[in-house]
């Protein structure tokens, strides 16, 4: 599981995250809604190890990702597929895709290329196999981007705002298949603002706010609470969310 | 009376003073290309003290004239550290030291020019700092370099004309020679010229070429 406590995170004197405490178990997908600003992908990038921690500690499996020679270890475990899909420009979607897999996981070359083929037509792109990020357009990069982290095999999926430089149209094919992983049971941190999506694959939502977790509610609940008894800050959100 | 006419052996004169003038560029380019990526590469880990002396080093070689660092070598060395050197070893530090220089500002900027987004992704994925270096920062800062490298090597060609000054027998020494005994500086300072003309053209051609095959392989045109 990954467990995140107490977690603080500054950037010079403006506080991000103020004291995360936040649990993902295998096989849940939980989602963190929150407005822009609020700490949603600072919170991410500590979980993978790219912003250093200033209090508080995340493990995935046990595993501190504080801790460099732990910190490998708790990469093999968790894929991050990133907004701007941060490909490998000079790579192919394939070789984009079998890079970790050979480098770190020492796959031979050949099986992990194959691999990735496999990967690629899973997502409905393998006749864009060969073809450089440039030669993409933005949904198929996203693509490329969510084989790339599956390829690593991870326990979990690291997602934030994957589909929000996305049109609506390619949104709608990389939620098809968010929603077929999260059909087989993968383990994902979703940071979304699709919230009508999140509703239907989400376990739990976390809602931050200033850098603060002010709600973390199983999905019905929190929709419910929208109703009635929800905190008024919640309620804005959604009800703000929902009109754009 | 003196002999003023050109004879067969001079264009076996020309030929030597051409192929010392390639050996030596094509060393000290050699060199230079290793120990400037070098440097480029400890600036890179960023090492403490060896990339601050690397930068002091690259900042001084590339800003005082060549011509000055080959007589502080020929003459200086011999003088306050009692090594002597040939002249040729005298032009092979110091144009080696000189092309050092500038491939480190080319390469660090190729390095620099990389985008840091997907730097990160390959950190995430598990890529050591070595494996990130190789895999993603040196094949795209490559296709980037390979221009202003090209240049920079042409330029370093004519500059290998100065290392005759202290005595090696270059190309353009060769060409002192044969004007002081023909009395004809214009036929033979443009069969000299000519020759320093096509080499840069072969080094500016074969650049252009190396750097289509690196562009070509990467696609980048949309970005
Ligand atoms: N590297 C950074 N340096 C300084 N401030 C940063 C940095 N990264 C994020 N921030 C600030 O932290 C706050 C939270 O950012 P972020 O986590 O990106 O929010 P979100 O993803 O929820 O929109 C913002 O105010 C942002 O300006
Ligand atoms: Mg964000």
């Amino acid at each position: 599981m990954i467990s995140v406590r107490g977690v603080r995170k500054a950037f010079g004197s403006a506080t991000v995250l103020d004291g995360i405490d936040l649990d993902v178990h295998s096989g849940e997908v939980v989602s963190i809604l929150g407005s822009s600003g609020s700490g949603k992908s600072t919170l991410i990038r500590c979980m993978n190890g790219l912003e250093k921690l200033d209090g508080g500690r995340i493990t995935i499996d046990d595993f501190d990702v504080s801790r460099p020679k732990e910190l490998s270890e708790a990469r093999k475990r968790s894929a991050t597929v990133f907004q701007l899909f941060n490909l490998y420009p000079h790579m192919t979607a394939v070789q984009n895709i079998a890079l970790a897999p050979v480098e770190v996981l020492k796959i031979p070359r050949k099986q992990a290329e194959a691999d990735a083929r496999t990967l690629l037509d899973s997502v409905g792109l393998s006749a864009r196999a060969d073809a450089f990020p440039a030669q993409l357009s933005g949904g198929q990069r996203q693509r490329v981007g969510i084989c790339r982290a599956l390829a690593m095999k991870p326990r979990y999926l690291l997602l934030d705002e994957i589909t929000s430089a996305l049109d609506p149209e390619m949104t709608s094919d990389v939620l098809a298949i968010l929603a077929k992983l999260a059909h087989d049971g993968t383990t994902m941190v979703f940071v979304t603002h699709e919230i009508e999506f999140a509703r239907t694959i989400s376990s739990r939502i976390v809602f931050l706010d200033k850098g603060q977790l002010v709600v973390d509610l199983p999905t019905a609940e929190f929709f419910a609470a929208d109703g009635g008894m929800a905190k008024p800050r919640i309620a804005q959100f959604l009800s703000k969310m929902r009109k754009d | 009376m003196r002999y003023t006419a050109f004879t067969s052996y001079d264009i076996v004169l020309l030929a030597q003073g051409l192929g010392v003038s390639l050996a030596l560029f094509l060393a000290t380019t050699i060199i230079g290309l290793f120990i400037g990526s070098l440097w480029a590469v400890i600036r890179f880990y960023r090492i403490p003290v060896l990339a601050q002396i690397v930068a002091v080093v690259a900042e001084v070689l590339k800003n005082s004239p060549v011509l000055v660092q080959l007589f502080l070598v020929f003459f200086g060395l011999p003088a306050f550290a009692k090594i002597n050197v040939t002249p040729v070893e005298a032009a092979v530090i110091t144009l080696s030291g000189n092309t050092a220089a500038f491939v480190y500002v080319i390469a660090v900027s190729a390095i620099e020019s990389i985008g840091r987004d997907q730097i990160e992704a390959a950190r995430v994925f598990g890529l050591s700092r070595w494996q990130i270096l190789r895999r993603i920062i040196a094949p795209q800062a490559m296709a980037f370099a390979i221009g202003p490298l090209t240049g920079l090597l042409v330029n370093q060609l004519q500059v290998t004309s100065l290392i005759s000054v202290i005595g090696v027998v270059d190309l353009t020494k060769i060409g002192n020679i044969l004007n002081l005994r023909t009395l004809k500086p214009f036929i033979v300072w443009a069969v000299v010229g000519g020759l320093y003309y096509v080499m840069a053209k072969l080094v500016a051609f074969g650049g252009a070429r190396l750097e289509k095959r690196l562009r070509a392989h990467t696609a980048w045109k949309g970005l």
